[in-house]
């Protein structure tokens, strides 16, 4: 963790030094340009790893000069990419100010006499696409984005290049992401199934995988849940694609699931997109609100969620959350409408407002749990007040129903109108345990399996060369090996 | 906004109107692409819309469904249903979905016509085979002939090629030319299918033949050797000779001899000399001896002879510190001598040392005299009478008889018309003394003289005689003999032979002769692919580890040069599981047989097996990368074969050595830097004395392999004229490997040595002196520097070893006379002095010597460093080469490299014009004379020097010039 920290701070700190001098991230820029080149000719996808980690302290420096300089060094005039990336960068104010722009430009003039043909390759150019994506992002641009986009889908479409698959997966992320802040929901899905058709012909496995995850946020935006559900029986998400998304690709499925109120995938499958999701400060925003769809559909399937799960992160707001499950603990009726009626607001922002509304039947049947618990044998009546129930005919319905479900075993005697509770029986006479013991075996040989899939081993051969190359290859194994530990973090800052 | 669902539509197929369920599926079809995810829900539906009949848009619904399987990844259903959809799909569009759907209807087809092509009740969608010719008709009219010609070949529609071909020819004999071509490399490399590539072999000449414009001899030619058919050999020469074309006759006479068979050269020389006893064509006699092979190999040895470049030194050092009495370092010497003079008629290290050669005894001694014929290879005119004095008739022991029989076989390898009939003759006269000691001996060199003299003659009357000698049941003769028919009858599938040799291996008790018998099976179906297959099954499934041993190299060399597959599995199989060692031995080694095309994939395939526990799968794995890779010097091959080198168990190390000294051949330090630590390494293998017998046998074969011919041949595995695999080197190398049984048999490796030179010759088959440009640095293809004698300051060594122990013994003794002397009560003080000084003085020297020793070593070192010192730049990795503008000339007859030959070019305006377009190709080329008044300078072939007739006088009429001088040959 403090080395973490440590690297971070250091981050700052270069930051801070490049923010003086354009011409540096301008060179950083371009060295991220090499990378990507690597990435071309060597076909080795760690290279772009890299720079997508490079990409979030970077975006935050980017500036309109900057973009400007780095187009008109990497286009010829004639470009016709060219017209439109400036026009769009164009007449943003830019805080850095119209002087340091001029003298851009001319910079710009010696350095074009040695514009470079070759480094025009589609996935610096794409590369450069995404960076002026990111930037008119930031600068909240949505409509110059969106022609932008237009351009970008026309220009993907011409390539076809397995070691584009990152950039492009990327790309599509921002291209819905503009969409979503435009509020313009439908307009997307033809282009989004089409390439997803596309990707999946190509088997580009990252460029699949993110767009499955934005078709189903785009569905579930809409409540489109049924579309949502279609698309997901029917596709394949790729086995390898990278951590970020197939947690975002759990979490949607478990809001799939919890909506149809198949509660025990639903709880599998948040648990897992809580797990895939990157340990670091990044990704908060998605461990939150996957640790609220998780205490909801846990209250849902019947448990209690441990009093830890509120206090692990000090971030978040859980208190909404936290007074639900006390009512549903406590199984009191009152606390549970004044909770909801407190802070509708909050669940209908998290989106999790209709599942809410669902737990007033699990605050009935464990306040008759906990009654049936006390009691060996009450009167309906005394349920009815206990549980501020309506009538002493819909506590015995209630009170039946909850025996038919197995939430309590006991009987009705609607004669005397009693409940009478059954002997406690000794759960480790069943087969329960021996399931749950079975779960938890299961999972750990796969949790196992899974580090062991997931390290790579060198081949002789790859080590001798490693020894025989220079050191400085060794460095660039070092960082990559680092990148891809990290994982691509930055999608989670949104 | 667009439609959010397809629900109402999907609603709409339940109704009883067919007017609605259509509309429903035309509104179905346009937002098929969005919502298939959920239109797949009601798949069920839209398939039972489909079956009914009466439904007017059924094709609607088939391309919807198509559509859906299409979204959801089923190909497969996708295209049958999109073949329903008739109409309705529409090929013309441009969208994912129809570029997808055609691509795998396309596959799909090919895959269906192909077994149509081995099984014809098989019947194809018609529907799909409209797609098919569809597709072909928009190659053909987009002009990509090319890529319509590859998918024809491919699904075997071989009136597509037909039609395309005959169309362009008519449009453009030139163009249709090329397309001949592109079909002819195709069919090499594409079809495995035997049956179908003759039938494309038979169109091309079909179509060839009555080109009128641009009459293309040269790839007829290489038809008329892939199809080994002599009739049409016949014909080409005799339309040649009408039409006067008799420069381009004789190039293609040439070209046959150096890749077609001795059978089909037979043929074609019976058929044509039929014509000209009636008719004496100059033109015609003239191919006749060309085509007996005659000249071709004057030329050859001529080359060699001038040429020969043998560094003997490191043949006298390895020599020297092998133990001569030894009869396993004796051979290995022997060998190592053969190879490197192999084809050069240089016998010089024989006679200079006599008395080295005198200790060979018993079978060394039979592989010392086969030596001879390996070096004299070639000499058919001297060949003979150099072996007179050996011959059976002489009063030799029987080991040198047999040899000398062994070595005429080796002289006309290949070309043994002359002798073929005095072998017979032997083994028929004495085929009956097989089983006696002696006569054994001498029939072993007589079969297998006769089986190499014979190989693929397919002499009947041969193979009955060896039959003779196999049937009578003697270990030793007998395995010759089974060899022998093998050879004999190379590639010809012969059903009865097989049969006999494989009842026979079942019944005899040798192990030799079985071994003979297999190899031979598997030598009888070289090339035949699919056909040997069911020979192939009952090999493999015999008991006997030796039978199967047989049908692993019958896999190889029925599929050698193809890297089929199906094959490549098989053989993959028996390497991990076969209980024999052999056998996995065997059958690793078959895939460098396999893969002699696709040598690059070779080290990919066999790393792993590289690593195995197994000592005999690697010693498989070192020989298959020697064999794949034999002569090209690929980098990965060395790599993978490095470790091995250095393997704990000895015949690995023999193994590798030997294999890296193939790939290595020719190569220097510039071309290939590892060069010069792979022969210092070989040095240091034959000197170190803790070195095991195995490896150091190899390493001293290793050292006549890459040295070979007087570093002037290569192991050429494909023809690059014909691109026909070179039958007599694959053969060579079968055989070589056999030598893991009986090393005499190493002696084959010669067959698979190819001189490396460009021989220009003239009309009346005269090599002129000109000169050509090279256009690469010169020291890319230069010899690699001679070994130098610097190193040779051994006996100082041991000089000094010989006096510290004296010195010591000496110092011992004092002790013992001081001791004595201090008993006796003697106490000196000068006396001790004496001692000191005395072992001082001793000492003195010792330090002396070292310290010369070093001096010397340390001088050695520095002349080692030095020219590595130059070339360091380079030398981290083999230097590419590279095409320079400033050519350097080299003369006719020289050596030129495989890898150089495409950097020649003739002088422009020269005197001498190549008859065929000059395409960087090396050996002999027929050249025009452009000046014939002009006199000219001629190197004389070795056979020239060698009559001692008085010269034929000056020609009065140049015809009658002609005719003279076919009368020397």
């Amino acid at each position: 963790m403090t080395e973490t920290e440590k690297e971070t701070s250091t981050k700052t700190i270069t930051k801070e030094v490049d923010e003086q001098s354009p011409e540096s991230i301008v060179k950083e820029i371009e060295q991220s340009f090499s990378l990507i080149s690597k990435t071309a000719s060597s076909f080795d996808n760690r290279y772009i790893t890299k720079v997508f980690r490079d990409l979030g302290p970077l975006r935050r420096k980017l500036t309109k000069p900057i973009l400007v300089t780095i187009i008109n060094k990497l286009y010829p005039d004639s470009h016709s990419n060219k017209q439109y990336l400036i026009e769009v960068l164009d007449g943003i104010n830019s805080d850095s100010g119209e002087t340091k722009m001029e003298i851009d430009h001319e910079n710009n003039d010696d350095i074009e006499v040695d514009v470079d043909e070759d480094i025009l390759i589609p996935e610096v150019e794409l590369y450069v696409h995404l960076l002026v994506q990111v930037f008119l992002l930031d600068q909240n641009q949505l409509e110059k984005l969106n022609t932008l986009n237009d351009n970008i889908i026309q220009l993907m479409k011409l390539y076809n290049k397995r070691s584009l698959d990152f950039i492009e997966a990327k790309i599509w992320f921002y291209i819905a992401r503009t969409k979503e802040l435009l509020e313009d929901l439908h307009t997307i899905r033809t282009e989004l199934l089409n390439s997803l058709r596309t990707a999946t012909l190509r088997h580009d496995t990252e460029t699949t995988s993110s767009i499955i995850t934005l078709l189903l946020r785009n569905y579930l935006l809409t409540h489109d849940i049924n579309q949502a559900s279609n698309l997901v029986e029917k596709t394949i998400f790729p086995e390898n694609a990278s951590n970020a998304l197939a947690a975002r690709y759990y979490y949607y499925l478990a809001r799939i699931s919890a909506i149809q109120l198949d509660y025990s995938t639903a709880h599998e499958y948040v648990i897992a997109a809580i797990r895939k999701a990157p340990q670091t400060n990044l990704a908060n925003g998605f461990i939150q609100s996957a640790t609220k769809l998780s205490i909801i559909i846990e209250l849902l399937t019947g448990d209690i969620p441990e009093l830890k799960t509120f206090k692990k992160n000090e971030i978040g707001n859980y208190e909404p959350y936290f007074y639900v499950t006390k009512a549903v603990k406590l199984g009191d009726l009152n606390l549970f409408s004044k909770v909801v009626n407190q802070y509708e607001e909050l669940f209908k922002k998290d989106d999790n407002f209709t599942l809410v509304l669902r737990l007033r039947q699990n605050v009935i049947k464990t306040g008759i749990r906990i009654i049936s618990l006390s009691y060996s044998k009450i009167s309906l009546k005394d349920i009815c007040i206990k549980l501020h129930l309506d009538s002493e005919e819909s506590t015995e319905y209630i009170v039946s129903k909850a025996i038919r479900d197995g939430v309590i075993e006991a009987s009705i005697n609607h004669q005397k109108g009693f409940m009478q509770s059954k002997e406690l029986l000794d759960i480790y006479s069943t087969k329960l345990p021996q399931s749950e013991f079975d779960q938890r075996i299961n999972f750990c040989l796969q949790l196992r399996n899974d580090s062991v899939k997931s390290m790579r081993y060198p081949s002789d051969n790859d080590n001798k060369s490693e020894l025989n190359g220079k050191s400085d290859s060794k460095g660039d194994e070092i960082d990559l090996i680092r990148a891809i530990e990290d994982g691509d973090l930055d999608d989670f800052m949104d | 906004m667009a439609l959010v669902s397809a629900a109402p539509y999907l609603a709409l197929l339940g109704e009883e109107d067919a007017n609605l369920k259509s509309f429903a599926l035309t509104s179905l079809n346009d937002v098929v692409d969005q919502l298939w995810a959920e239109i797949a829900n009601s798949i069920s539906e839209l398939e039972e819309l489909y079956e009914d009949e009466t439904f007017s848009s059924r094709s609607l619904a088939a391309l919807i469904i198509s559509k859906v399987y299409y979204n959801l990844g089923d190909f497969e259903a996708s295209v049958k249903y999109s073949l329903n959809a008739g109409d309705e799909f529409n090929i013309e569009e441009h969208s994912q979905y129809i570029e997808t759907i055609v691509s795998k209807s396309i596959n799909l087809y090919n895959t269906l016509s192909q077994k149509k092509f081995l099984d014809s009740s098989i019947t194809i969608d018609e529907r799909l085979v409209g797609i098919f010719e569809k597709m072909l008709e928009k190659c053909i009219k987009a002009k990509e002939l090319k890529l319509a010609l590859g998918i024809a070949l491919e699904s075997y529609r071989i009136d597509v090629v037909e039609r395309i071909l005959n169309h362009e020819i008519n449009v453009s004999e030139e163009n249709a030319i090329n397309l001949i071509n592109y079909v002819l490399v195709c069919s090499n490399t594409v079809i495995s299918n035997s049956d179908f590539k003759t039938q494309v072999l038979n169109l091309l000449i079909k179509l060839l033949l009555p080109l009128t414009k641009n009459q293309e001899f040269f790839t007829i030619i290489k038809i008329i050797v892939q199809l080994n058919d002599s009739q049409l050999a016949s014909k080409l020469f005799k339309e040649l000779v009408i039409k006067q074309e008799d420069l381009i006759a004789y190039q293609a006479a040439f070209d046959l001899v150096g890749a077609a068979s001795q059978a089909l050269l037979d043929n074609v020389i019976n058929e044509l000399s039929k014509d000209s006893d009636s008719n004496p064509n100059p033109i015609t006699k003239k191919i006749l001896t060309i085509l007996s092979g005659v000249p071709t190999c004057d030329l050859d040895i001529t080359f060699l002879y001038k040429n020969n470049n043998t560094d003997i030194a490191i043949l006298n050092k390895t020599k020297n510190l092998l133990e001569g009495r030894s009869s396993i370092f004796h051979s290995a010497v022997t060998f190592a001598n053969a190879f490197m003079h192999a084809g050069t008629t240089d016998d010089s290290f024989f006679r200079n040392n006599l008395e080295w050669l005198g200790r060979a005894n018993n079978w060394s001694k039979f592989s010392a005299t086969a030596a001879l014929g390996v070096i004299h290879k070639g000499n058919l005119s001297q060949g003979r009478n150099i072996l007179k004095p050996y011959l059976p008739g002489s009063s030799g022991a029987p080991h040198t008889k047999g040899g000398s029989l062994f070595a005429l076989g080796l002289i006309f390898a290949g070309h043994g018309r002359e002798i073929i009939e005095y072998l017979k003759n032997y083994i028929d006269e004495h085929g009956n003394s097989a089983g006696t000691n002696e006569g054994d001996v001498v029939l072993h060199g007589a079969a297998l003289g006769a089986g190499v003299a014979g190989m693929a003659s397919g002499s009947e009357t041969l193979y009955d005689a060896l039959k003779v000698v196999l049937y009578s049941d003697s270990a030793i003769s007998g395995q010759a003999a089974a060899l022998a028919m093998g050879l004999v009858m190379l590639g010809s599938g012969d059903e009865s032979a097989i049969h006999d040799m494989l009842t026979y291996a079942q019944e005899t008790q040798h192990e030799n002769i079985i071994r003979g018998l297999a190899i031979g099976i598997a030598l009888l179906n070289y090339s035949r692919q699919e056909k040997a297959d069911s020979v192939i099954d009952e090999l493999m499934s015999q008991e006997s580890s030796i039978l199967r041993y047989g049908g692993v190299f019958t896999i190889s060399l029925a599929y050698a040069g193809t890297a089929n597959n199906k094959a490549i599995k098989k053989l993959l199989h028996y390497a991990v599981s076969d209980p024999s060692d052999d056998v996995r031995r065997a059958s690793v080694l078959g895939l460098g047989f396999l893969l002699i095309r696709d040598y690059t994939s070779t080290p990919q395939i066999v790393q792993l097996l590289s690593q195995s526990h197994n000592p005999h799968v690697r010693y498989g794995t070192a020989l298959a990368l020697g064999i794949s890779c034999a002569g090209r010097a690929y980098a990965p091959a060395i790599e993978v074969l490095e470790p091995l080198t250095k393997d704990p168990v000895d015949f690995v190390r023999q193994g590798a050595l030997i294999a890296t000294s193939m790939i290595l051949i020719q190569q220097n330090e510039v071309s290939y830097p590892k060069v010069k630590d792979f022969t210092k390494k070989l040095a240091d293998t034959v000197k170190n004395k803790h070195e095991d017998a195995l490896a150091k046998f190899g390493a001293t074969l290793a050292q006549g392999i890459i040295d070979a011919g007087g570093r002037n041949v290569t192991i050429n595995l494909e023809n690059a004229q014909t691109n026909t695999l070179n039958i007599k080197a694959i053969v060579g190398l079968t055989v070589f490997v056999q030598s893991w049984y009986w090393f005499p048999l190493a002696h084959f490796l010669s067959l698979s040595f190819a001189p490396t030179a460009v021989v220009g010759i003239t009309g009346d088959l005269k090599i002129p002196k000109f000169e050509l440009n090279c256009h690469a640095k010169p020291e890319l293809f230069q010899y690699p520097p001679k070994y130098e004698e610097t190193k040779e300051k051994q006996p100082d060594k041991i000089a000094t070893a010989v006096l510290s122990t004296t010195a010591r013994a000496k110092t011992r003794a004092k002790k013992k006379q001081h001791l004595k002397e201090e008993t006796e009560g003697k106490k000196d003080g000068s006396d001790s002095m004496e001692v000191d000084e005395d072992s001082k003085a001793v000492e003195e020297p010792v330090a002396a010597t070292a310290t010369a020793a070093t001096a010397t070593s340390t001088s050695t070192v520095k002349t080692e460093d030095e020219p590595s010192k130059e070339e360091k730049p380079a030398s981290t990795e083999p230097s590419q080469v590279r095409y320079t503008k400033t050519p350097y000339k080299i003369s006719n007859l020289s050596r030129v490299l495989p890898v150089q030959s495409t950097y020649l070019s003739f002088i422009k305006e020269d005197r001498f014009v190549p008859v065929r377009k000059f395409r960087g190709s090396s050996g002999i080329i027929v050249l025009q004379d452009t000046k014939p008044e002009e006199s000219l300078e001629l190197i004389k072939t070795v056979r020239q020097l060698n009559t001692t007739d008085a010269p034929v006088p000056e020609p009065f009429v140049l015809s009658d010039a002609d005719i003279k001088e076919l009368d020397d040959y």
